[in-house]
């Protein structure tokens, strides 16, 4: 039994004084991993590795001059503005469709084989034949990042929108709520933190399919310039740009938590 | 309700329609919607040039494929690529989630970057990890790695952190050894938690296993897809890509089956 509980007390009689309250191991593990992890990064590429590679400190360095140039902004504006457009047109058609799918089970039946078959395809098998059939041009990162944010949706709004409890309904039937009002009164509120968690998922693929169509079908953007400027061995601008793209999904989806924990509090995960 | 002899208002008798029909109107819809999407797909293959082709010559392509040319070759390289990522996936997913859950100092220090790791694209990260590693085959596992693991590890992780203490509890009262309780208690409580993560990663790892293999030197699967597509061949990269997409619904639905035999004891599923 002893061996199975915490075995490190933090609970247990913490002594006074505000900066002991204040840097509790668990807030100081994290910086010190950190730093050991960086220092690691940093020392390997030193002593083994060419110049070139990346390190903390070069990207740092690199942080002013790629900043400084109006490419790095044009390329965030294109292809953010694309995955950010991308998933609202996916977004909206997917509410539309997977409200339909969950509240009338023809339409279910109608499209739930294909539906489903291309929720289980990784999308990125998706990203030639969108080429071919769109052009190797931005219109195609536009497609891919739709299709990315409708399927999600669709699919997390019709379970969402089938597991209403009955109960609502008869309440809603008893105070002779039209179909209008059961649809959007009732269907969407229900649904909504599973649509939130199918945006949410939306962005993610969104991100990596708008990425992966820039490398494939050289449409300017920012995954464009990940690749472009490590090919051309200027590895820390090419994390600069890494960087700036996590930024983006860790603050997408930290939005998501947030507005899923405003708009469905009684939704808890 | 009104009687059941068709009277009543027209959408009353739609609704009684649907009801007493409804084992006959689903098989009519599954049955409608493969034959429009086909009928349509086979109408217009020919209308759109080079960048369509009616669905039976897809398939006659698939199976010219299937009997001689690259596919075959491709497909074990990228099935050798998958099946290492998967097992890497979840021994290494489960070992560190069971290990974090046990260490909670070690648990808060990197948790933070485990989140970030998640978040990011690890796409974007494929220039950095080829300059580091290189483009051969255990790099292209690291990428697929990178992109499929996450599902377990934090899958365990949280089934790890959930089990009750009452049931160690008593398992420490019967006198479990260490080892019993592990193959008792701590297992089995997480085993369904950690499925729910390889369902998800099984999915994952695919997506992997094309990531590597288009950004890595192309290799596998993907190389034939992209073969195609500097041709614009769209009968060879359709085809590829329906094959593609049938081996996913495949891969899904057995992680689904595993999934559901996991689970068969609890009452509600987990995630």
């Amino acid at each position: 039994m002893a061996a199975h509980g915490g075995r490190i007390g933090l609970s247990a009689a913490r002594p006074p004084g505000w900066w002991k309250r204040v840097l509790t191991p668990e807030r100081i593990a994290p910086v010190v991993a950190g730093a050991f992890l960086l220092a690691v990064w940093e020392l390997y590429v030193r002593t083994q590795l060419p110049d070139f590679v990346a390190t903390p400190s070069g990207i740092v360095m690199a942080i002013p001059a790629t900043l400084a140039a109006p490419s790095f902004w044009s390329d965030t504006f294109v292809s953010l503005g694309a995955i950010v457009q991308g998933v609202a047109i996916g977004t909206v058609a997917g509410i539309l469709v997977g409200v339909a799918m969950g509240r009338v089970r023809e339409v279910d039946w109608f499209l739930s084989t294909y539906l489903r078959a291309l929720y289980a395809l990784p999308l990125i098998a998706l990203v030639p034949i969108v080429i071919i059939w769109v052009g190797y041009q931005p219109a195609a990162r536009l497609t891919i990042v739709v299709i990315s944010a409708f399927l999600p949706v669709a699919v997390t709004t019709a379970d969402g929108t089938r597991a209403i409890p009955k109960e609502y309904l008869d309440v809603g039937r008893m105070f002779g709520a039209k179909a209008r009002h059961v649809w959007f009164g009732i269907a969407l509120p229900t649904a909504l933190p599973h649509i939130v968690a199918g945006i949410e998922l939306g962005f993610a693929r969104g991100i990596t399919n708008a990425i992966a169509v820039e490398v494939l079908a050289s449409v300017r953007g920012m995954g464009m310039s990940v690749f472009e400027k490590s090919g051309q061995l200027n590895e820390n601008a090419s994390l600069v740009y890494v960087l700036a793209l996590a930024i983006f999904a860790v603050g997408i989806r930290t939005l998501m938590v947030r507005s899923r924990q405003r708009l469905a509090p009684w939704y808890s995960r | 309700m009104t009687a059941a002899d068709g009277t009543g208002t027209f959408w009353q008798r739609v609704r009684q329609f649907r009801s007493a029909r409804a084992g006959w109107i689903r098989v009519a819809c599954y049955a409608a919607s493969i034959a429009l999407v086909l009928g349509v797909w086979q109408a217009f293959g020919r209308s759109f040039g080079v960048l369509f082709v009616p669905f039976t010559t897809t398939m006659s392509q698939l199976w010219e494929m299937l009997q001689s040319g690259p596919l075959v070759p491709a497909l074990g390289v990228s099935a050798k690529l998958y099946g290492v990522t998967l097992v890497i996936d979840i021994v290494v997913g489960v070992t560190v989630g069971l290990v974090l859950a046990r260490m909670k100092l070690i648990a808060a220090a990197l948790e933070p970057y485990v989140y970030v790791l998640y978040a990011t694209p690890t796409i974007s990260l494929v220039p950095f990890i080829s300059v580091m590693f290189g483009f051969e085959f255990w790099s292209r596992v690291l990428v697929a790695v990178v992109i499929s693991i996450f599902p377990i590890l934090l899958g365990t992780l949280e089934g790890a952190r959930s089990i009750p203490r009452q049931h160690l509890d008593v398992a420490a009262i019967f006198g479990s050894n260490e080892r019993q309780i592990w193959r008792d208690v701590i297992l089995p409580y997480v085993a369904p938690y950690a499925m729910t993560g390889i369902k998800q990663s099984i999915a994952l790892a695919m997506v992997g296993t094309l990531v590597a293999e288009f950004f890595l030197n192309p290799d596998g699967v993907a190389a034939v897809l992209l073969q195609g597509t500097t041709i614009i061949d769209t009968a060879w990269v359709l085809a590829v890509t329906i094959f593609v997409a049938a081996m996913a619904v495949a891969l899904v639905g057995i992680g689904e089956l595993i999934e559901r035999y996991l689970v068969r004891w609890r009452r509600t599923a987990v995630g």
